[in-house]
């Protein structure tokens, strides 16, 4: 509505949509894991919009990273409260 | 003569030559009077232009008095034009038509301003405005002057006698058999199928009562048109207008797009000296009722009958034509101002709306909401942000120089607003002076909305986007330094909405907790802030489609005083049925009962008996099919449609029996079994009750439950039901 330019939103579903023909040929269980990328990613829509990128894939792939990185520094501190208790 | 009392009407009329004002005087009595008004528009252009309409105008056969004049236009400064005074204000509208049409090549300004304006502007007056008028014996007015301002809370409130006269059914459902008149005490019915004693008993009821208001429902659409034919028919006038003329004003219906919405407007009956307001063609009676209506014709200077069916936008355009009138700023008759070109990267960075979070998804215990207060007219106001004024290099800090129009006209209307939020917070509930508060707080309260959408607005006369864009970049920042400064201060940002926020700090659990944040808030951006309560719970919800994914504007949750408040679910959305949104919000109660969180499956079994006692009742037909109907907006045309929507095929149904439904109109229907699979409301056949589809309904109730019961962890199908 008066919009100029599409909204971050609708920028990221044209990005998901362009990947359509990639994600079908993808087995079944990567397929998930890549909607799994794309749901992380959505999770920073208004951090994305706000940096208003002209390339906004960038960010979302940043998006993307973030939320892995996120689940990496969850796992080393379960992996180190686990080894600490067998100590 | 001396006259003290409420303004009710401004307008004019073919036979006279200023002016008509109705009067409601302090002694109960109803005046007429006249006042002389001479109206003005102005032309600019080049000079042999403007000589010829000279020529052009002197050939008229209507007296109009011509000038050469120097008029400040808001974006260019001064600058000389034409002025074209026409001494009957109703001549105006045509002479200005005819001169247009001739002259297409020039600027025209002040050109097609509301007659009750420009004499707002002039005199100082304002609709139900408390008056002095001294005139002389042929009611003609020497000197009026208003003895209150529109800005007051509590203004001295005019002895309305107001007639209301309804059919006993929609008529656009059935066809109604009689007519409720009720006024004062007295209530009684006029059966429709003999004319000659209904025109004979409104005839007799609006002669002697005199109403100074008629509210009917259906009035625009079907109830005065019908009356007027039928006293054409019985060829006996019937005084629906004060005024002693016997035409009334038609306006016709239509559709327009407004924020991404099709809005459909009937057609409008408006009178003379006397208001008419139909309860279903008013705009938001259902928020604010008689109270708003008043309100905003107080604060816009639009007449109460204008007031009544306008949009906000007509409304917040109209007090920026007062500032602008009486300031001597002229009124362009088109928008000219164009938006500068931008680089890609401008627009990139400009073309943003209000910051939206994804919430994190779940139940929150303690959680604090709170909110910038008016938050968008605030940064317009505080910062000075006006179309004509530069933008200030920095984000939130103000403009330099003299006030533009723009927050001159919301820097009364704002602070009103401010002054009935406190004072509504102080009142009780059932103190009698709340609801009508409420009522004109919710009439500012939109006003002040729609100013923000207005600045943007391609057709606004005062628009321009950049002025748009910098408010909302002033409130990204706003809440950007709201969160900063949460974090600072050890807080969890769980959602943040525009102009609002979410927090929750383990040890916060009380107001007091929270007055820290909210100081180095109101520091850190200049702009007010308040609570808006804190939870004892909420729970923001995933989205629909994909569990995984939070959505912005749906969530529920319940204050520590009990209060639920609740966004984006069934029970909000005007499409769902009302049996199912009356049962959403009894669960709802019964969850709001848990002392916090931890007693939630508590409620368990009180919802499942609840939810088992409807689901019987809808299997046995006990529950009216009113309360089963869906109501879906047409978004289009009917041969516009690849596959109608079940509203579409509901249109479809009534135009197969003649009746005709415009983009914008709502169409109610029921879900049926088999082919089409609804039923529309409004077929001259009943439905069979037989027929209505038991088992979508109790999915739809299952799914409504499930809203709630899921995200509580509540959740066992089985156990439940």
């Amino acid at each position: 509505m008066g919009r100029t330019l599409p909204s971050i939103t609708q920028a990221f579903l044209q990005e998901q949509e362009s990947f359509a023909r990639f994600r079908r040929a993808l087995r079944r269980s990567d397929q998930i894991a890549l909607d799994d990328l794309f749901a992380s990613a959505r999770q920073h829509l208004a951090a994305a919009g706000y940096a208003a990128h002209a390339l906004p894939f960038e960010t979302f792939l940043l998006c993307m990273l973030l939320e892995e990185h996120k689940e990496v520094m969850r796992l080393r501190q379960h992996v180190e409260q686990l080894l600490a208790r067998k100590e | 003569m001396i006259v003290t009392g409420w303004l009710l009407d401004v307008f004019t009329t073919e036979i006279t030559n200023g002016v008509v004002l109705w009067l409601l005087g302090e002694d109960g009595q109803r005046y007429r009077f006249e006042h002389t008004f001479l109206v003005t528009f102005y032309v600019a252009g080049p000079p042999e232009r403007l000589r010829a309409l000279w020529r052009f105008l002197q050939s008229q056969p209507e007296s109009v008095r011509l000038s050469r004049t120097e008029r400040r236009d808001l974006f260019a400064g001064p600058m000389t034009v034409l002025a074209v005074e026409v001494s009957r204000p109703a001549v105006l509208p045509r002479l200005f038509q005819m001169v247009s049409q001739a002259f297409p090549d020039l600027t025209y300004y002040d050109a097609d301003i509301h007659i009750a304006l420009r004499y707002s502007a002039a005199h100082r007056v304002f609709p139900l405005a408390l008056c002095q008028i001294e005139a002389d014996e042929n009611s003609e007015v020497k000197a009026i002057q208003a003895l209150d301002t529109p800005w007051e809370l509590d203004p001295a409130v005019p002895p309305l006698r107001i007639l209301t006269i309804e059919p006993d059914t929609d008529p656009g459902h059935a066809a109604p058999a009689q007519l409720i008149v009720s006024y004062d005490r007295c209530r009684y019915s006029l059966p429709l199928e003999s004319a000659q004693a209904l025109i004979a008993g409104l005839r007799a009821t609006l002669k002697r009562y005199d109403p100074d208001l008629l509210l009917t429902t259906w009035g625009d659409t079907w109830l005065l048109p019908l009356l007027q034919k039928l006293s054409k028919e019985q060829n006996w006038p019937l005084p629906l207008n004060r005024e002693p003329v016997s035409s009334v004003i038609h306006r016709k219906e239509h559709s327009y797009f407004s924020y991404g919405q099709i809005i459909y407007r009937g057609r409008q009956v408006c009178l003379l000296g006397r208001w008419h307001i139909d309860r279903h063609n008013a705009m938001l009676w259902d928020d604010y009722g008689l109270d708003g209506v008043l309100e905003m014709a107080r604060v816009t200077g639009l007449p109460v009958q204008d007031a009544a069916r306008l949009s906000p936008g007509t409304g917040i355009s109209s007090m920026q034509f007062l500032t602008a009138l009486r300031q001597g700023i002229l009124i362009p008759w088109h928008k000219h101002q164009a938006e500068h070109p931008k680089t890609a990267m401008e627009l990139l960075r400009a073309d943003m709306g209000g910051m939206i979070y994804q919430p994190i998804p779940g139940l929150h215990r303690d959680v604090a909401g709170i909110d910038f207060v008016s938050m968008y007219p605030g940064i317009m106001v505080r910062f000075n942000i006006s179309p004509e004024v530069p933008r200030a290099q920095d984000d939130l800090t103000p403009a330099p120089g003299y006030p533009g129009l723009v927050p001159q006209t919301l820097a009364p209307l704002l602070k009103k607003r401010l002054e009935f939020k406190s004072a509504l917070a102080s009142l009780s509930r059932w103190d009698a002076r709340y609801k009508p508060y409420q009522a004109r707080a919710s009439a500012n309260k939109w006003l002040l909305v729609t100013c923000f959408g207005y600045l943007g607005y391609k057709n606004a006369r005062f628009g321009r986007i950049e002025a748009h864009e910098a408010v909302t970049a002033y409130g990204r920042e706003a809440l950007l330094r709201a969160k900063e400064a949460a974090e600072e201060l050890d807080f969890t940002v769980l959602h943040m909405y525009v102009d609002g926020l979410w927090v929750q700090r383990a040890d916060c659990q009380t107001p007091r907790d929270f007055q820290e944040l909210l100081e180095a808030i109101r520091q850190k951006t200049g702009l007010p802030i308040a609570l808006d309560g804190i939870y004892r719970w909420i729970v923001f919800l995933p989205s629909k489609v994909d569990a995984r994914l939070p959505v912005p504007n749906r969530y529920f949750g319940i204050f520590q005083n009990g209060t639920i408040k609740v966004r984006g679910i069934e029970a909000r959305r005007h499409d769902t049925p009302p049996f199912i949104a009356e049962t959403q919000m009894q669960i709802l109660e019964i969850l709001a009962r848990a002392p916090d969180a931890d007693h939630l499956p508590d409620c368990l079994p009180a919802v499942a008996m609840l939810v088992k006692k409807k689901i019987a009742s809808l299997r046995a037909g006990r529950i009216p099919l009113e309360d089963l109907l869906v109501s879906q907006r047409l978004s289009r045309e009917l041969q516009k449609y690849r596959t109608p929507s079940p509203a579409a095929r509901a249109a479809i149904q009534l135009a197969r029996v003649g009746k005709q439904t415009n983009p914008g109109q709502r169409v109610r229907f029921l879900l049926t079994r088999g082919r089409p699979g609804i039923h529309s409301w409004d077929l001259p056949k009943p439905p069979d009750p037989r027929t209505v589809d038991i088992e979508r309904y109790e999915e739809l109730l299952l799914r409504a439950t499930q809203t709630f019961l899921e995200p509580l962890a509540l959740s066992n199908k089985n156990c439940l039901f």
